[in-house]
């Protein structure tokens, strides 16, 4: 019988870890996995959940994008901020979502929180951690608002204001300053705007602007760079070289097409056929 | 060995009879006809699929029954037939349609869908120790390829479009009656009117919001179509295939 091909068996496959071990030790470091810094919150109110995040993605020292999005779509009324490894919190939060809607079809019933945290950590934890994606999951269903976090080995806490990510000391200490239960919308999207901003401005892995979402029973309104506190100014002088700066001697203009003939191809002329 | 009903060559799925037919087909087309009648009418705005929902017995809990279901929120689908055949189907056509939206983002066009039913179904009539669907299907749905396209899959797996169609026990009268009444520019509205009036044709006993499911494809609008997705780049965009509430179908019943 032929071996099972990589594509087909279950679980990760470590076969490459001791050459990449003995690579490491040789001087040749494993390439940085584009990593999502962040800071990424969550806060309960009134009227439902807002979550919050920052938007800049990094891959060890570089920005690799100064404006991503970090609030992932699970169904229509939950979202899930996602820290850690980019492509991880990528595609858990997709895969989830596309089986909750599998789910949500099956049981005829509207989507709730509590089973995409139990399916994202399930998931997670058969991984044992290799899947390196912190999340915060936030949505309203028919039992109300819940607000969870999940951490890459799998353990979740049930909570009504969260942080997660590199920043999440600097934003928690904003929560733990302000929060208050049965906030007013204005009250709380500004907590959760300032929380964000500290992670922003004080911690090097998260930066550029703030996204938010805001979800009730009714509707989710995306907020998509809510705030942007670090837009690029226009710079004081102009650079541009004025026109003769570089004297020139003779001029010789040619033409790239020299000579041009249509033939048309096709039985059914122009059009592309579609029947 | 010859007769009528195939004989000896009507056992096995997996033998053709002298005359190029696979009997159990036949046969499962014969199941299909025993159902309950289904229609589908495409509309130039969109299209309208519909079915009785009969029960054997009036003790029978009808609203557990769900004869017009959506596969992903651009697609829905009826039978006329065995209706665990159709569960499993339906099971099938939406994890289809997730593993679709998982590679493209999107999700699939009618055709692609309905072919990848219609493979399934043809599984089952080439191979060992299974039998052939017992259902005809009637898949309605909209993308932006095609538009509105309506297409009827058999249990030997063939499929093919229809502007308008019936399916079930009185597919013969109900598709005269459509030929009828049916014309290139039919609208949504006149379409379920339609629709409700070949289904009384033939119809036994009441015909009640409680007795009939009604599905429809609407055609986004240049703006539901601009707006983009619920949700931002990785959301679903809106749905264009829905079930008539028991209010809509009563409304509509009392015109």
């Amino acid at each position: 019988m032929s071996q099972q091909s990589a594509f087909s068996s279950p679980g990760f496959d470590f076969s490459n870890s001791v050459r990449n071990n003995f690579l490491q030790e040789k001087g040749m470091p494993l390439p940085k996995a584009t990593s999502t810094g962040t800071t990424i919150v969550g806060c309960l109110f009134k009227d439902g959940i807002i979550l919050g995040a920052d938007t800049r993605a990094t891959e060890g020292e570089i920005i690799a994008d100064k404006n991503c999005e970090k609030i992932h779509y699970i169904t229509e009324s939950i979202r899930c901020c996602g820290a850690g490894t980019a492509a991880d919190t990528e595609f858990t939060t997709a895969t989830i979502s596309s089986n909750m809607e599998l789910h949500s079809l099956s049981t005829g019933r509207k989507p709730r929180v509590v089973t995409v945290m139990t399916m994202l950590k399930q998931y997670l934890f058969q991984y044992q951690g290799h899947i390196g994606a912190a999340l915060v999951l936030g949505g309203v269903d028919s039992t109300g608002p819940h607000l969870f976090t999940i951490h890459p080995h799998g353990s979740t806490d049930k909570l009504p204001y969260v942080t997660m990510g590199s920043g999440s000391l600097a934003a928690m200490a904003v929560f733990e300053s302000s929060w208050k239960p049965n906030m007013e919308r204005s009250d709380a999207l500004a907590l959760v705007s300032a929380a964000v901003s500290a992670g922003i401005f004080n911690d090097l892995g998260s930066g550029s602007n703030v996204d938010a979402c805001i979800i009730t029973a009714t509707q989710t309104e995306m907020l998509r760079n809510f705030v942007k506190p670090n837009e690029r100014v226009e710079k004081e002088r102009h650079y541009t070289f004025r026109r003769g700066t570089t004297a020139w001697k003779s001029e010789n203009i040619r033409d790239l097409i020299v000579n041009e003939d249509i033939t048309l191809v096709g039985a059914t002329g122009d059009a592309m056929d579609t029947s | 060995m010859a007769t009528a009903d195939g004989g000896a060559y009507s056992y096995s799925l997996t033998v053709f009879s002298p005359s190029g037919k696979l009997v159990q087909i036949e046969h499962a087309l014969a199941a299909v006809s025993q159902g309950t009648t289904s229609l589908g009418i495409k509309a130039s705005n969109g299209i309208v699929i519909a079915t009785e929902k009969k029960s054997s017995s009036i003790l029978i809990d009808d609203s557990m029954i769900e004869k017009v279901a959506v596969v992903c929120p651009n697609i829905g689908i009826v039978y006329s037939g065995m209706g665990p055949d159709f569960r499993v189907l339906i099971a099938r056509a939406r994890k289809s349609a997730q593993a679709y939206w998982k590679i493209y983002g999107e999700y699939p066009p009618t055709k692609v869908l309905t072919q990848e039913i219609a493979t399934v179904m043809q599984k089952a009539t080439q191979s060992g120790g299974v039998r052939p669907f017992g259902v005809s299907l009637l898949v309605a749905g909209w993308d932006t390829n095609r538009g509105p396209s309506l297409y009827q899959v058999d249990p030997s797996g063939s499929f093919w479009a229809w502007k308008a169609s019936a399916i079930g026990k009185n597919m013969v009268n109900a598709k005269t009656f459509l030929e009828k009444r049916y014309n290139d520019d039919i609208s949504l509205e006149d379409a379920i009117h339609t629709a409700l009036l070949t289904l009384k044709e033939g119809f036994e006993g009441q015909m009640t919001e409680k007795t009939i499911e009604i599905g429809v494809v609407t055609v986004p609008t240049l703006e539901e179509l601009e707006a983009g997705k619920i949700g931002g780049e990785t959301g679903r965009p809106k749905p264009t295939f829905r079930k008539l509430s028991e209010e809509e179908v009563r409304d509509y019943l009392a015109l």
